[in-house]
């Protein structure tokens, strides 16, 4: 699938989620924010970082910047748009994903390795996927939050959960309702999440050697 | 007008000039001959340290920002450590921030892109100022190496009551570019043009020469420069989009353009109008746009012709980039304003400061009589100190994930690893003991240096390059300066032994507290190493621990005596065994005979078991078994070195090696899984409140 990466000034995943792309098949290439044609590409990933220096909040300016008209666009046509971490942010910024992303719990930046539960496989993200993946999260603002929290659960494709693969408070590292690591929207296409699957692609730094990262990834290389 | 030079020094410039001096013009030697600048009171010793090698690309020759190495393939490894002590005293959070920035600004002004972070931090007593200082100091840090996207792999943190008042900010940073590629830090011909990217503020107003003076006490904020990631981000990514076209580039750190300008043109001239210095702000004076040290500035010397693409790239982030001036065949740095000179100075006058050798003595040893503690005193006093502890809470607040090349990371071993672009993983450890450096800065200027080449060894790699940061008090203090160039000598002695070249340092003096008191001399090294064959990746299970060197009893400078006090023999460094007990534990590593392994150093053998016991293993020592020392107290906390602590299933093989090789190695006990607790001979001492302090007390006490 032709792929587009977007760089946004600040943005500081975009080579690693190529890199992790490239592991899939996908013809991914990264794409700076102010040339993005979205006739061009299938699909869209916005890589994590602190767009815009994340001033004023985590993701607002790049959500109103003239890129996601073209990401909006996107959207719209059903072509996969995927925000990992910032590009989650971003994502509900810009109003294609529901809920807020607010500071986490211990209000401070935490780096850390988690499970998540894939709860829905009736997006074309996961529709193959493995039960529990493994992979880190890298924020200091991931704290889903939706009022409507029976919508929260609808929308919620990713939980995290501990070792025996319950939704405990301890697994949850930020404060997130209902754990909630990661949204769809109604029509399944687009999808944000905290945790970081380039950064599981590959076994040399996975600390058990595992690449649950492709599971999610895979789409883009069909 | 606070000046730091001396009267000897300001009549020199007199001399020199035939005149007095503009305001103007003595802030800009002020800058350029600021101990953080010139080195004066260290070059004449700096000389002795091994700078060359075969693998050697660029090296401290001066005014480079930074060395470089061949690790193979046609890269380079450049490699850089600096401090950023005083502004971390004043403002934590922003002095921090700044000493990340400032040190990924001298990786990119080679051209390199930086792949990996390192922060070794060194802070008093966690009183309320001590938390507030470690607090924003850590969240400094990662604020701008998470904002610019490169991990913050491994460092250390210590806690000393000698660094109450003066903590001690140092990081280090590693960079990859293509060896045809790197790019000077000075010119070689006039005639080139000064490019500037980035605005002037009204911040970090003679910091160099804040730096090279004791803390006031009096109000030094504005000394301090502000962090700015985002724009730290887009320099970093457009300098490395167009290194390949400029001849020269630097970063503006201490001293700002007075210093950039000078040492760029390098013994030539330069004229720099300074109407064309982009401003943050209106107003601002001639005279502190030339001393400003605003972050996230670069300069450039570019050919006429290709100015205009260079700050095209700029500029397409909204990013200012101005052409400022040139470079001179006339060997004078002239800074004028809308025409008008401001300040007129000879290029070999700012370069050559007066060199000092101060008068030097060794402070007397106070000769202590040993301490005796109760055995389960001792654990755990030892075991529950803060620098032993988990030290999760701190890096779990960087990224060290990012650039998906960490392999071994922050907490799994005593060295971090990073994959190359070539596919080679680089080892990267900094280390320092202020401990024995307080006892003997000879013997610990070796011992640190050891201490890196035991850690890399620990991964299975091998030192091919290091940098040293030099952290002592006044140099005009006659035990501070001996303490010195003893540190210098010992680490200049341990490198040229296992023949590793230092291709880079910065020397900090001036660390002191409130009553004038000096730190603990602290100087200390990053090593960096290549994975030789098979990376070891620690794993605790059920087996045999097997302790290879020999433990002498020598308990001054050490945790144990920081905690107790009292006296007993200093260690000294043997290289011999650093080397041999290296060798084995990187055999066993590529023989797949080792499941974790650990280099015996901080809080000794005690200190070492801790992580085995954390894990919730328990662990039987028998006693006898540590050769070396009868004393107990030695056996479990003497630091001394050349000593690794190893789990294996095969114990013998151990024996068998080290005896062929010219060392002992013994089969000191076992680690069982059944609860945490350790087994000395028959007596036993549990550690679950031990190990729960180790995961709980950073997290609690901040």
């Amino acid at each position: 699938m032709r792929t587009a990466v977007i760089k946004f000034p600040g943005t500081t995943c975009e080579l690693d989620v190529v890199k992790a792309l490239k592991q899939v098949g996908a013809e991914a290439e990264v794409v700076k924010f102010n040339s993005l044609d979205p006739d061009r590409y299938d699909g869209v990933v916005i890589p994590g970082g602190f767009s815009f220096g994340d001033y004023l909040r985590a993701g607002t300016i790049a959500a109103n910047s003239e890129a996601m008209k073209g990401i909006r666009e996107m959207a719209d046509q059903g072509k996969l748009v995927l925000g990992i971490c910032n590009g989650f942010q971003i994502l509900v910024e810009s109003g294609l994903l529901k809920g807020a992303l607010l500071p986490n719990l211990n209000l401070r930046f935490i780096t850390k390795w988690v499970r998540i539960r894939v709860r829905r496989k009736d997006t074309p993200f996961t529709k193959d996927s493995k039960d529990v993946l493994f992979m880190p999260i890298a924020h200091a603002e991931g704290r889903y939050y939706l009022d409507d929290e029976e919508l929260a659960s609808r929308l919620s494709v990713f939980q995290y959960v501990d070792e025996r693969g319950m939704p405990s408070p301890q697994a949850n590292p930020n404060g997130s309702i209902l754990n909630i690591a990661g949204v769809t929207n109604e029509a399944g296409n687009v999808l944000g999440l905290m945790p970081h699957p380039e950064r599981a692609s590959f076994p040399s730094i996975s600390p058990d050697g595992s690449r649950d990262g492709l599971e999610i990834l895979r789409v883009f290389g069909k | 007008m606070i000046l730091t030079l001396s009267k000897t020094e300001m009549e020199v410039v007199r001399r020199v000039l035939g005149r007095e001096p503009k305001e103007a013009e003595w802030k800009l030697v002020d800058a350029l001959w600021s101990e953080h600048c010139s080195y004066k009171s260290s070059k004449v010793f700096l000389r002795s340290l091994p700078s060359t090698g075969p693998n050697v690309i660029m090296s401290v020759e001066d005014w480079q920002d930074a060395g470089a190495v061949d690790v193979g393939d046609g890269l380079a490894l450049v490699l850089k450590v600096e401090s950023h002590n005083h502004p971390s005293a004043i403002d934590p959070f922003n002095g921090a921030a700044t000493g990340v920035g400032g040190i990924l600004r001298d990786i990119i002004s080679k051209g390199a892109k930086p792949i990996a972070l390192l922060d070794m931090i060194r802070v008093g007593k966690l009183d309320d100022k001590g938390k507030w200082l470690l607090k924003n100091i850590i969240s400094g840090i990662g604020f701008y190496g998470n904002s610019v996207g490169v991990p913050v792999v491994g460092g250390e943190l210590s806690f000393d009551e000698t660094y109450n008042d003066n903590p001690l900010v140092d990081v280090a940073c590693a960079g990859i570019v293509s060896k045809d590629s790197i790019v000077p830090s000075v010119v070689r011909e006039p005639g080139l043009r000064l490019v500037l990217a980035g605005f002037t503020g009204l911040d970090g107003l003679g910091g160099a020469s804040f730096a090279s003076r004791k803390l006031s006490g009096m109000d030094e904020i504005g000394a301090v420069q502000i962090a700015d990631p985002f724009a730290g981000k887009i320099i970093i990514d457009v300098t490395l989009e167009i290194a390949k076209e400029v001849e020269a580039i630097k970063d503006l750190g201490g001293g700002g353009l007075a210093v950039a300008v000078t040492e760029m043109a390098n013994g030539l001239g330069a004229v720099v109008n300074l109407e064309r210095v982009p401003l943050r702000f209106e107003y601002l004076s001639p005279e502190d746009i030339i001393i400003s040290e605003t972050q996230e500035r670069m300069l450039f010397a570019v050919k006429p012709e290709k100015v205009e693409s260079v700050c095209a790239k700029f500029r397409e982030y909204n990013y200012p980039c101005e052409d400022i001036g040139e470079i001179t065949a006339e060997p004078k740095v002239r800074f004028l304003y809308n025409g008008e000179p401001v300040a007129e100075l000879p290029s070999d006058l700012l370069l050559s400061p007066p060199l000092n050798v101060w008068p030097a003595e060794r402070k007397p040893r106070k000769r202590e009589p040993e301490r005796e503690v109760a055995l389960g005193e001792a654990l755990r006093a030892v075991l529950t100190h803060p620098d032993l502890v988990s030290k999760e809470w701190a890096y779990s607040q960087f990224d060290y994930e990012v650039g998906t090349s960490t392999v071994v990371k922050p907490g799994q071993g005593d060295s971090a690893v990073v994959e190359l672009p070539n596919g080679k993983y680089l080892a990267l450890k900094g280390d320092a003991n202020q401990d024995l450096c307080a006892e003997d800065a000879y013997e610990c200027g070796k011992a640190i240096v050891a201490e890196a080449y035991r850690n890399l060894a620990t991964v299975g790699a091998r030192g091919i390059a290091l940098v040293d940061h030099l952290q002592f008090g006044d140099p005009r203090k006659p035990h501070v300066y001996q303490d010195f160039i003893d540190a210098v000598r010992g680490i200049s002695e341990a490198s040229k032994f296992f023949s590793i070249p230092v291709v880079g340092g910065k020397v900090s003096f001036h660390n002191e507290d409130k009553n004038g008191n000096p730190i603990k001399p602290t100087p200390l090294v990053v090593m960096a190493g290549l994975v030789e064959g098979k990376l070891a990746r620690n794993r605790v299970e059920e087996g045999d621990l097997v302790l290879i060197g020999e433990t002498r009893n020598e308990l001054a400078g050490t945790l144990f005596s920081r905690i107790f006090g009292g006296g007993g023999e200093v260690a000294k460094t043997r290289l011999m065994e650093d080397l041999i007990a290296s060798n084995l534990v990187i055999k066993g590593i590529n023989e797949g005979k080792i499941t974790w392994n650990k280099d015996v150093s901080k809080g000794g053998l005690a200190g070492a078991l801790l992580p085995i016991l954390a894990k919730g293993f328990s662990v039987r020592i028998s006693s006898s078994q540590v050769i070396g020392t009868s004393n107990l107290l030695g056996k479990m906390f003497s630091e001394s070195g050349g000593r690794f602590l190893v789990l294996t299933s095969d114990p013998q093989w151990f024996m068998y090696q080290a005896g062929r090789m010219g060392i002992q190695a013994l089969a000191i006990g076992k680690v069982t899984k059944d609860g945490s607790k350790l087994v000395l001979d028959y007596e036993t001492f549990p550690m679950d409140s031990i190990v729960e302090n180790y995961y709980s007390f950073l997290e609690g006490s901040l």
